[in-house]
């Protein structure tokens, strides 16, 4: 029902390297990556990533976009926190999209931005699957992708 | 389709004509007993007779499960295929629909229903008759609001509503317990109050119909003009738990900022019967989570005397 993310190796404690499957209209929420270095690249369809600026400490304003592109097949993305937060969505509403994602130090929470008003939230990213085998759900209750 | 179709292959189960330029899907179709899953995405249907005559009467129409049909050049849903009583998924991605039928209710299996990137502006009613429905995508549309019956889809569990032209959303829904999934980002949801003072004092015809209703007062049909037994029988039941009133007509609109899942507001909007009553909607979270955002001193100052003009667009 959203996109899901496919541990495939956890390069002894160094990184995470996982596979995210998109389905059509499936997108991520505004969040920022824990200090770690983000390496994304599209091996099926594409993703629209949206650049965003931190909110101002004190803001309570819309967030303010920096940039948009569309990445294709094979295209790769680098991002982490110094450079800014985005949201990678597969706008398509006829094709699914797959991506690789490595992020080194690995991280297993991360902070989700309301882009209305620019206040964040923690969240604890979960997997869907690792190493091929499909991970349960501890709890099914998570607050909604705004 | 070549036209043998059906006698070289009738075990057919999956057809895959995705991407092949195709403007219409013919007979050939009729015959296939086995077909349950048809995708037809990327091609030029959208015309009348894309979909064959008798389709949900023929065998095809009896196994069909899976229909996509998204990226195509539909300005309706076909009505052929609102026949497919035994249909699961369907997708019209990506096409050019301006609206939903509210036959839609006849496809009495379906679980998933994917109707994003289109340009319908509303929602019919006749949506939340779908029993088994588990999966609705409606995103990037044109949508003003959402119908307060949606929260009778009981099996909802995924709602994509993002990129539409929301400004609130029902109360009731609040009631889909079973969602695990709600995207409502590119809406252009309230974020503040309008302090306005408007509300039309009710009727004299409607205060009589309160007192009768909220005294008891007995009547039979006999003793009252048609039109006013009709008229007593629409009563609203105040949704203010501690008000046992009923309105008709007046009302009073109030958008109700709510915490979902107790970390984001939502404006909600629901009727009260008189500007004295108070929003019902105390199951949500009060604690205030997020002392910067700047509604909460809005409602906290808003007395019960004060009524809000709904922000509309």
């Amino acid at each position: 029902f959203r996109y899901t993310r496919n541990l495939v190796d956890n390069g002894n404690g160094k990184f995470n390297l996982m596979i995210l499957c998109w389905g059509e209209g499936h997108g991520s929420s505004i969040h920022d990556h824990t200090d770690s270095h983000c390496f994304m690249k599209i091996l099926q369809g594409n993703l629209k990533e949206t650049l965003f600026e931190w909110p101002e400490k004190k803001g309570n304003g819309e967030m303010t976009k920096k940039s948009e592109r569309v990445l294709r097949e094979n295209q790769c993305a680098y991002i982490n926190d110094s450079i800014g937060l985005h949201r990678v969505e597969n706008i398509s509403h006829t094709e699914s999209a797959v991506s690789l994602h490595l992020y080194s130090p690995p991280f297993d929470s991360c902070n989700t931005f309301d882009q209305r008003t620019g206040h964040k939230h923690k969240v604890k990213m979960t997997f869907y699957s690792q190493f091929g085998e499909r991970t349960v759900c501890v709890s099914r209750r998570y607050p909604p992708h705004l | 389709l070549p036209a043998g179709l059906s006698q070289w292959f009738p075990a057919l189960e999956v057809l895959d004509v995705s991407g092949t330029g195709l403007a219409e899907l013919g007979a050939e179709l009729l015959a296939l007993p086995r077909l349950h899953t048809l995708l037809a995405k990327n091609n030029r249907l959208g015309g009348p007779g894309s979909l064959p005559k008798g389709l949900g009467q023929a065998p095809v129409g009896r196994s069909l499960r899976v229909l996509n049909l998204s990226g195509n050049r539909f300005a309706e849903v076909p009505p052929a295929l609102l026949g497919l009583r035994g249909l699961q998924s369907l997708s019209l991605g990506g096409n050019r629909l301006h609206g939903i039928p509210p036959e839609i209710q006849e496809l009495r299996s379906l679980e998933f229903l994917y109707l994003g990137g289109n340009f319908i502006t509303s929602i019919p009613p006749e949506l939340a008759n779908l029993p088994s429905l588990s999966y609705l995508v409606l995103c990037d549309n044109k949508i003003q609001s959402i119908p307060p019956q949606l929260a009778q889809l009981h099996s909802l569990r995924s709602l994509s509503l993002h990129n539409n032209l929301l400004t609130y959303l029902p109360r009731e829904i609040l009631n889909l317990v079973h969602l695990e999934e709600l995207s409502l980002r590119g809406n252009p949801l309230v974020v503040r109050f309008v302090r306005d003072l408007t509300y039309n004092p009710p009727s004299l015809q409607e205060l009589a119909g309160r007192t009768v209703k909220t005294r008891n007062v007995p009547y039979a049909p006999s003793d009252l003009p048609e039109n006013l037994v009709r008229y007593l029988s629409l009563a609203s039941n105040c949704p203010n738990p501690k008000c046992g009133g009923v309105y008709f007509d007046s009302c009073v609109r109030q958008i109700k900022f709510v915490d979902f899942c107790g970390k984001y507001r939502l404006p909600l909007m629901h009727y009260l019967c008189s500007p004295e009553c108070s929003s019902p909607c105390s199951s949500a979270s009060q604690s205030s989570t997020s002392q910067s955002e700047s509604d909460s001193e809005d409602e906290a100052s808003v007395a019960a005397r004060r009524m809000q003009k709904v922000l509309l667009g």
